[in-house]
């Protein structure tokens, strides 16, 4: 087992119209066993900007207070909220800052841009960004994410449509995952 | 000769035949301008000082992590247990295959019927153990044509013991109960692929084996019922798979058989339909006649 399996995770994001749902597992474990069935991976960085972090959990929470940090200082410069593609570089760059001691750590990013226009994008633990129009996944479970998605997801879904659409996706990856499950948290926006 | 470019060439020659070529070497654009220590600090912007690498403090920069990365690797990921008590011996498993973290199978079969009057228990590699208990079964027939009588468990197990020691060291990965009757009664020995054979009267193998092990260890008794065996056995697997994850775990998908069959005639079959129902059957006749004609239904919701 990889230190990217220790703890085990599984995270989904998905574009609608005119907007998007990110979704995760609830499961944290130390390798098979099982410590607690309601962990939070999905933080929000403001109303319209949701980063969720998969990989090693102590890692995930350390970049997150970072990236709230960054965030904020942001804020009281600009005096405005960070736009979702900004904040993706912004994590780039932190990830690539550790280039050979990297954060454990796999991160989703989900927002609402000018408009209204849905974002989403996911990095390896380095900061290599991918940028995707349907969805993108991460974690243990991503192999049967990817399946899941793939089959079920459709362009343009209005946000009823889009929660059912993703929840589907995660529940049936994660019965096929032993490190990832026990339910789903779901932010649709 | 060797040639390196340069700015400056100063040529010698001499006397004699050959030329030489004295250059010299121009190293200023290997010189850094960034400084060879200080992070940035987060709280100037991250420009201030020119952009650098914490490099870490080890010589071999490309593998160093996949040290760091090796953990554990989790051997026989399931739950199986068994127990001896007034009745006879109860067996139960979990029914999840899992490979590494990828669950292969939520349904499958993980008690493995040697003959019978005995049962075997899968933990570890599947084929393997599939294999080697087939393979126990015949030895158990042809003891039985050459003797004309029964082998015992005890016989049995160390049949499997000294098969698995012979190939000891190159990977079979095993972790058995052989479970059943002979003429002294019940009978439970846990054999593994190491070699170890130890006879007794309560074991659980597997990843989930101690969290099976606190609730059985805490509720047994030996003087129980059936249905409270079998309400005993259901409950450990039940809190196996709970905690551990390669011990499945989804509602539809946990099967157990535990069944048992005694020399005086009377049989019991007794089996868990998703997480919470037990249904204790009651056989008018011995399970190794492999007809059943009457059956009365015990059914326990919980």
């Amino acid at each position: 087992m990889s230190i990217f399996e220790y703890n085990g995770s599984a995270l989904v994001a998905m574009v609608g119209k005119n907007c998007f749902a990110i979704a995760s597992d609830r499961r944290l474990g130390v390798q098979l066993q099982t410590v607690a069935t309601d962990f939070q991976r999905i933080f929000k960085i403001h109303d319209k900007l949701f980063v969720g972090l998969s990989g090693l959990a102590t890692d995930a929470q350390t970049l997150y207070q970072r990236l709230v940090f960054r965030h904020k200082l942001y804020q009281l410069r600009e005096e405005r909220d960070m736009k979702p593609e900004t904040f993706a570089s912004l994590v780039s760059a932190i990830l690539y800052e550790k280039r050979f001691g990297p954060y454990f750590c796999q991160p989703v990013i989900a927002g609402l841009g000018d408009e209204d226009k849905p974002f989403i994008c996911t990095m390896d633990s380095i900061g290599a960004k991918e940028l995707a129009k349907d969805f993108v996944v991460a974690g243990t479970a991503s192999e049967s994410l990817y399946g899941a998605c793939e089959s079920m997801f459709k362009p343009d879904m209005e946000p009823e449509e889009l929660f059912e659409t993703i929840s589907q996706a995660l529940l049936s990856s994660v019965d096929r995952d032993c490190l990832s499950g026990w339910g789903g948290h779901v932010y649709v926006v | 000769m060797v040639y390196v470019t340069s700015q400056r060439k100063d040529i010698v020659r001499n006397e004699g035949f050959r030329t030489v070529i004295i250059m010299k070497i121009d190293f200023s654009g290997l010189e850094s301008t960034a400084p060879l220590c200080g992070a940035s600090s987060e709280m100037f912007d991250g420009f201030s000082t020119s952009p650098s690498f914490q490099i870490p403090d080890t010589t071999d920069f490309d593998d160093f992590q996949k040290e760091a990365i090796q953990m554990v690797k989790p051997a026989k990921g399931t739950t199986t247990l068994a127990f001896i008590f007034k009745e006879g011996v109860m067996v139960a498993a979990d029914s999840r295959a899992s490979m590494g973290g990828y669950i292969s199978s939520q349904s499958v079969k993980k008690i493995i019927e040697i003959n019978p009057y005995m049962l075997g228990t899968m933990a570890g590699g599947a084929a393997d153990c599939q294999f080697w208990h087939r393979n126990l079964g015949i030895k158990c027939r042809l003891h039985e044509l050459a003797n004309k009588r029964r082998i015992s468990v005890t016989g049995a197990s160390k049949l499997l013991a000294n098969i698995l020691y012979s190939y000891r060291g190159m990977g079979l990965s095993v972790g058995t109960m052989i479970a059943g009757w002979d003429e002294k009664g019940p009978g439970l020995y846990y054999v593994d692929s190491e070699g170890g054979r130890l006879k007794g009267t309560k074991f659980s193998v597997g990843s989930g084996s101690p969290y099976a092990y606190g609730v059985l260890d805490s509720g047994y008794r030996y003087d129980m019922t059936i249905e409270e065996a079998a309400e005993l056995a259901r409950r450990s697997i039940y809190h196996a798979t709970f905690r551990d994850g390669a011990s499945g775990g989804v509602a539809s998908g946990m099967l157990c058989f535990i069944m048992w069959d005694q020399p005086d005639g009377r049989s019991y079959l007794v089996m868990t339909l998703g997480n919470f129902t037990i249904c204790t059957i009651q056989l008018n006749q011995p399970l190794s006649s492999r007809r059943c004609p009457k059956l009365e239904f015990l059914c326990y919701s919980i």
